[in-house]
């Protein structure tokens, strides 16, 4: 009796040390969200067209299942559709990461090497020189 | 251990909130669409008329006759369009052309995220001279645009970045507005105002047709409109509520209006936008969920619809006075505000899709013409003789 009352409530403060509470809704808007069945398809259908150089989509799906992000895979009920879930919101979290550490990697060369690292195609590739050249800021 | 019962919810336990929740997103709309305005029109710049606006005001020596002959001609004009292509609206939805009518407004949103944000972001490089290149421009502004796309489109998206791209594009189209002569835009915006107060309230109204429809049909218009989040009524049993997307609520509540569209003709291009100038609010059940079965309840919960042309609207009044002095800032902000809390209380009474651009922009009006002739005058006046302020 009193070892498995000592279970439990080692178990109750494991759980609550780690802070977590069991995702029963995936997404972060709670009950106003997806279920966890409609959830699956969506997080595939966000991983999916992030591939279309849309990084920032990836990143809205992480924000979307910011719950199953943070839970660990032990969290889930069995059978839970969850565990399907929670591949695809890790890949699109681990490709955000990358692709925006490259494209900060290429931006931020741009900017600090300047023209002393390009030379003269710095000039043409720099935006305000482009966005003169096709006349996008004349017709307003 | 007896169990504290609850009272029941009453309409000022949650108007608060309520209230809070949409003016939060309307001024961060009015402050992003000043701060834009005042750092982007420090030099003088020149109007360049769009295309279906008459205007001399850009010529030098014009009588004020003639630039308010040009600014209602104007103000009809768009009034007049405005009429029609809402007219046009309510024949699409009454011939069941949603599909349509979704398309295209994800392409409108398209174009003014893509097109109308993309020129303003190079206005600001152009301004800071920054120096970005043109990949990393073209591939965040595609991010950005396809994104915002998705968030207005699909109907399951977070929350949140519905919201904030849906006040984005309210920043944008009204930093686009705050581009017309300077009588053209107090024109237009009285101008709409009444055109609101008559497209909602009278029995002929296109708003109206559009609202009776969508109430008779139990279906939700396709329009660009904000929603708040709704207010939890009670937080213990917020778990057990499960919104049913696009459910009514069964049986004897109170009637669910919902929002109205109404299309905005853009300048530049030719492509409307479908906003929707009301506010509605779907209804607030309070009982219901003493009634759920195992748990479970179905319900919506109350929530209050702001369409995106008020946004707009208001920004456009708050921006051009920011192109005047600050001080017209302060005194528009509060005279919408007030004016939106004015509306807020009157939905609350009458239960029913009211215009909430008439009173706003009234008030806005009258307290810019009076701040401009009178209170700065006094202002200064106190400040220069060490006075006050």
């Amino acid at each position: 009796m009193e070892r498995r009352e000592q279970e439990e409530d080692e178990e109750r403060r494991h759980l609550r040390g780690r802070g977590i509470v069991l995702p029963a809704w995936p997404t972060v808007d709670g009950p106003l969200g997806l279920s966890p069945e409609e959830s699956v398809a969506y997080a595939r259908r966000f991983f999916r067209w992030g591939f279309a150089l849309l990084p920032w989509l990836w990143a809205v799906n992480c924000i979307y299942f910011w719950p199953v992000l943070r839970a660990r895979p032990s969290d889930f009920p069995a059978f839970s559709p969850l565990t399907h879930l929670r591949p695809y919101v890790l890949r699109s979290a681990i490709g955000f990461t990358v692709f925006t550490v490259l494209l900060s990697i290429w931006a931020l060369t741009f900017m600090i090497g300047g023209k002393p690292l390009f030379g003269s195609v710095w000039d043409d590739l720099v935006m305000y020189n482009v966005a003169d050249k096709l006349g996008l800021t004349g017709w307003y | 251990m007896a169990e504290t019962l609850e009272e029941p919810p009453t309409l000022l336990s949650t108007i608060g909130e309520e209230i809070i929740r949409i003016i939060a997103p309307v001024s961060a709309c009015m402050l992003l669409v000043v701060l834009l305005v005042s750092v982007l029109s420090s030099s003088s710049s020149s109007d360049a008329p769009p295309t279906i606006v008459f205007s001399a005001d850009s010529e030098t020596g014009s009588s004020t006759w003639d630039k308010l002959k040009d600014a209602l001609l104007s103000s009809i004009a768009f009034v007049a369009t405005v009429t029609l292509l809402t007219f046009l609206l309510v024949l699409l939805f009454y011939f069941r052309c949603t599909s349509f009518l979704k398309y295209y407004m994800a392409f409108s949103s398209f174009i003014v995220l893509a097109i109308l944000g993309g020129e303003i972001t190079l206005f600001l490089i152009d301004k800071f001279s920054i120096p970005v290149d043109s990949v990393t421009f073209f591939i965040l502004l595609f991010n950005f645009s396809v994104v915002g796309v998705m968030a207005v489109f699909l109907s399951r998206m977070a929350i949140v970045i519905t919201q904030s791209y849906l006040v984005l594009i309210g920043v944008l189209v009204a930093y686009w507005f705050t581009m017309l002569p300077e009588w053209t835009t107090w024109a237009l915006l009285i101008a709409m105002a009444l055109y609101d107060l008559a497209a909602v309230l009278l029995p002929g109204g296109p708003l109206r047709l559009l609202v009776e429809l969508a109430m008779s049909r139990d279906e939700e218009i396709p329009a660009l409109v904000y929603e708040a989040r709704p207010v939890d009524q009670h937080t213990a049993s917020n778990r057990r509520i499960w919104r049913s997307s696009g459910v009514s609520s069964n049986g004897d509540l109170v009637q669910e209006s919902l929002p109205e569209t109404r299309l905005v003709v853009a300048e530049e291009a030719v492509v409307s936008e479908v906003t929707a100038p009301l506010i509605s609010s779907a209804n607030v059940d309070h009982h219901r969920q003493e009634n759920s079965v195992d748990g479970i309840g179905l319900g919506e919960s109350g929530a209050i619809k702001l369409g995106l042309g008020d946004f707009i609207f208001y920004s456009v009044l708050v921006g051009r006075a920011a192109l005047y002095d600050f001080m017209t800032v302060y005194a528009c902000y509060l005279a919408i505000i007030a004016g939106l809390g004015i509306t807020l209380l009157l939905l609350a009474f009458y239960r029913r899709a009211l215009p909430a651009l008439p009173v706003s922009i009234l008030l806005g009006v009258l307290f810019y013409v009076l701040t401009r002739v009178l209170l700065e005058m006094f202002v200064v006046q106190c400040s220069t003789n060490l006075l006050m302020f």
